[in-house]
């Protein structure tokens, strides 16, 4: 009992009302939201909401019948899969470099690869787009899992280093000692160490990868190449406006291995989204 | 060969992993288990880390400089599918007067200004209120969950609740807040308003996570030694967690507020900018003008204007954010 004494505020009951309230805000929307995954769509656009619907499968039929929904997902599946991989083939020696070694310009490449992640992805929309015109690869699920591997590079980097920088250098020092070479202590000594590292880094760059939209919108043109995240925006039906019964089922179809993901590595969830800056 | 060097690695595992248990890793003699490490000269070494840091930054190179190259040449021209013609600074003279570029950077400020001052307070708010709580572990994935899902399903579910189902005006009219239906997109500060509570209900939850870890993080004992003294919450708040947890806001706030500068999904999905451009972003903006009206030079030159802005903002502020954070 004596954590509840040392808790935030004095006032328990002012504590509780603003908890309890917070989780409504979170939770409310994304029950309201699930509900429509699960009714017809004629309860969905009325001119007075419908709070309690006919519960039917209609959106799941309709995306089944009219929409390769398998398609979209398998193309999620292998471009955020393979960019995750070309992210940590590239990234776990940069970090290893910049954590351990002294060199020339250390400090600036560093921050080079930091600032990456702040460039608006619009910023480099036109040129990509033009870029990836010009190689073919317009419409293309490669092309995507390239974008997304640049776009998490320096995010899976930095929380790389991080952990990385947290090990103590004892252990290679005894491995050197053994004559270890380089390479070696990468692959036998800081690899297997800073493993919950190596997962954090992929789980979030997956997690971002999942999301992203405006490159994707771009470069998939036809829905051979549409992401979940894309496609939810085509869910359209020319008259019939916005297909929201099949928008919600796809994004709980989404939501659910995130909802894992983040519970396996919740406790290196604030230092991996602060880039290894926070450690939580 | 291979099995040998194999077998190699793991006996000198095993010799590491035993002299560990003995506590004496340094004092333990060198065993050359590693006949076939040849010594590499000094020129070698000094390559090595560049070697390893190589590959991802030519990664990187190739996609945001080649690009930004691109972007700033492109904007020399009047592009017109696959006819350029020479235009000089002539996009750039034009982006200066033009009224949609200049509301559209006003837009991404103000928007995104309520936007993360609104996140920041909340998240503060909540993580002070809860991160010594018994129950915290339990809260904290239920106010993680807005973040899990895709932001452009948000996107559609704001739509829905503020346009298309008419819901928040039904609940605000049943609240007798309303005497009739919203309409959201006919006034200039609600369209704004229905893309800050898209994007502070989505994103607060990043901020509360890094703050609720850097509260649980201070030092206990200094804390209830200043409620022995009989201070109170609120300046426990405000003398103690603050200043204590100030780098960590720093880089948490810099981090969403870049993000923030960047929305887009929201805008393509809810506003499209109306009213009359109210919401439209930067982001928006380029996209706009580049892939609805095809001005692709000209579409360039805004790109390029955001990257000046970018470049400026990422050596001064973020530079210093993640300095101070890691101190």
């Amino acid at each position: 009992m004596a954590s509840i004494r040392k808790s935030g505020g004095d006032n328990l009951l002012v504590r509780y009302i603003i908890l309890v309230s917070w989780t409504l805000v979170c939770v409310v929307p994304i029950l309201w939201f699930l509900t429509i995954g699960f009714r017809p769509r004629t309860e969905i656009i009325v001119p007075e909401p419908i709070y309690w619907p006919t519960w039917s499968l209609d959106a799941w039929r309709l995306l089944v019948s009219d929409w390769p929904i398998a398609l979209y997902l398998r193309n999620s599946v292998v471009a955020v899969a393979g960019s995750v991989v070309i992210d940590l083939v590239l990234a776990i020696p940069a970090a290893f470099a910049l954590a351990r070694y002294e060199f020339k310009g250390r400090e600036d490449i560093g921050f080079y690869i930091l600032s990456t992640r702040m460039m608006a992805p619009a910023i480099v929309a036109v040129p990509i787009f033009f870029l990836f015109r010009n190689i073919g690869l317009l419409d293309s699920v490669w092309a995507l899992m390239l974008i997304y591997a640049a776009i998490n590079l320096s995010l899976v980097t930095w929380i790389i280093r991080s952990y990385m920088l947290d090990i103590p250098k004892e252990l290679e020092d005894a491995a050197r000692t053994d004559g270890a070479g380089d390479l070696t202590i990468l692959w036998e000594i800081m690899i297997p160490a800073c493993l919950p590292g190596i997962i954090t880094a992929a789980v979030i760059a997956a997690i971002f990868a999942i999301n992203e939209f405006l490159f994707t919108l771009l470069i998939a043109s036809t829905s051979k190449a549409y992401t979940m995240s894309v496609a939810l925006a085509n869910f359209t039906g020319g008259s019939d406006g916005v297909i929201y019964n099949a928008i919600a089922l796809v994004s709980f179809i989404a939501f659910a291995p995130i909802l894992i993901l983040v519970i396996l590595i919740q406790k290196h969830l604030s230092r991996g989204l602060t880039m290894g800056a926070v450690k939580g | 060969m291979l099995v040998a060097a194999r077998l190699c690695r793991s006996k000198s595992m095993a010799h590491l992993s035993q002299k560990l248990e003995k506590g004496a890793a340094k004092a333990a003699p060198a065993a050359a288990v590693y006949s076939v490490r040849r010594p590499r000269s000094a020129a070698a070494k000094k390559m090595f880390p560049y070697l390893l840091v190589g590959p991802a930054v030519l990664y990187l190179l190739a996609i945001t400089l080649y690009p930004g190259l691109f972007a700033m040449y492109q904007s020399l021209f009047v592009v017109k599918f696959v006819n350029w013609s020479w235009a000089g600074l002539g996009n750039y003279t034009r982006i200066v007067q033009d009224r949609e570029f200049w509301a559209a950077l006003g837009n991404t400020a103000i928007i995104g200004g309520l936007s993360l001052s609104l996140q920041t307070i909340i998240a503060m708010t909540v993580a002070f209120f809860c991160y010594r709580d018994p129950f915290v572990r339990g809260w904290r994935i239920i106010f993680l969950m807005p973040m899990l899902f895709m932001p452009s399903a948000v996107a559609f579910i704001w739509k829905l609740a503020f346009n298309d189902g008419r819901v928040i005006s039904d609940l605000l009219m049943s609240l007798g807040l309303a005497s009739n239906n919203v309409d959201w997109l006919s006034s200039v500060w609600l369209a704004r308003l229905t893309l800050i509570v898209a994007d502070v209900w989505q994103w607060t939850p990043f901020l509360f996570i890094i703050f609720v870890g850097a509260l649980q993080g201070q030092d206990e004992e200094i804390e209830e030694a200043a409620r022995l003294d009989g201070a109170s919450w609120s300046s426990i708040f405000w003398n103690i967690s603050l200043p204590m947890m100030r780098p960590i806001i720093v880089v948490a706030v810099t981090l969403r507020g870049i993000d923030i500068t960047t929305m887009f999904t929201n805008v393509y999905i809810m506003t499209q900018g109306t009213p009359g451009g109210a919401t439209e972003t930067m982001s928006y903006f380029i996209y706009r003008q580049g892939f609805r009206m095809f001005n692709f030079g000209y579409a360039s030159a805004a790109s390029v204007l955001m990257l000046l802005i970018t470049i400026v903002v990422a050596q001064t502020i973020v530079k210093r954010a993640f300095k101070s954070g890691k101190s």
